[in-house]
């Protein structure tokens, strides 16, 4: 109950969703930039080495930086709080998820390798449910369910529209993208609007 | 069974109030927080949280500490390893009882 309140007010400002809404929008952007760029040209590899390289860089540093943000300029609005670091379960977890990741990827390749499968259908559906559970589990408010629960279901209309896997990429992430940051910039702006209680 | 319902007359009274309980609930989570993070959080008035923190201090489940970030005094809270023990004890009792 409790990591759940402080679940709560960590998503209260708005600005995970925001940061989020940014990360998702520049992977579509990149996934589309490779689909309209021809495969040897230069623009295309800068766009998948960028991907590649430059996306987990913003999902370990969006956290820190949010934090940041909060301290330098709205610490009067949502307080101080220090995390717990990170334990073996939830460290635990988390090897898990990567390895399941990394599994549904050897699948599809293999997939892809030995034709069994249309792998690109399987990916797509497969990112569309992942991050629409992971959106619902770690949000804990009604706001991030109905964004988990759109995420799953873009993801699987788009792996059976017959899209190739970048395009998909690119509307998936710039749906999902644009949804968290219009909801995030929404609860921002409402949360700033709130009258800031000073002295103690 | 009747043992356990017995335990719950002998429960930790600071802790046993909900406003404290929330309080120490939310603290175990963390590993410090300020008492503006605690004000949003629980929805407790100011006048109300700064005198269950002060219960919760001069019993040794909270650790108060006052200082400064910038201009902004930052009034940080953090739960004692007594106080740890005696939620982890409080747990124990209400979930064998009820």
């Amino acid at each position: 109950m409790a990591k759940r309140l402080i679940q709560r007010a960590h998503n209260r400002d708005g600005l995970p969703e925001i940061a989020v809404g940014l990360i998702f929008l520049f992977v579509g952007a990149l996934s589309f930039a490779q689909a309209l760029l021809p495969r040897e040209s230069t623009g295309f590899m800068a766009a998948v080495l960028v991907l590649a390289l430059v996306t987990p860089v913003l999902c370990i540093g969006a956290p820190q930086a949010l934090k940041w943000v909060r301290r330098r300029y709205l610490i009067e609005r949502v307080g101080y709080v220090e995390s717990k670091p990170i334990g073996a379960k939830r460290m635990g977890m988390g090897i898990g998820l990567a390895v399941a990741v990394a599994v549904v990827a050897a699948v599809a390749l293999f997939g892809a390798v030995t034709r069994f499968a249309q792998p690109d259908r399987w990916v797509l559906a497969g990112t569309g449910l992942l991050g629409g559970a992971l959106a619902v589990l770690s949000g804990q408010l009604p706001r991030f369910v109905v964004g988990g629960v759109l995420m799953a279901v873009m993801g699987a209309v788009i792996a059976f529209s017959g899209v190739s896997l970048q395009i998909g990429f690119a509307m998936l992430f710039g749906f999902t993208g644009l949804l968290a940051l219009v909801s995030g910039g929404v609860v921002f702006f409402r949360f700033m609007r709130q009258p800031a209680e000073s002295g103690e | 069974m009747s043992t356990n319902i017995q335990q719950l007359a002998e429960v930790d009274r600071i802790i046993h109030e909900p406003a404290r309980l929330m309080v120490v609930a939310l603290l175990a989570a963390v590993k410090e927080a300020d008492f503006q993070y605690l004000h949003q959080s629980t929805r407790l008035t100011k006048g109300n949280l700064s005198v269950h923190l002060s219960k919760l201090e001069e019993a040794g489940y909270v650790a108060i500490e006052k200082t400064f970030r910038g201009k902004y005094p930052l009034t940080m809270c953090r739960l004692t390893e007594r106080g740890r023990e005696v939620l982890d004890g409080y747990r124990r009792v209400i979930k064998a009882a009820l």
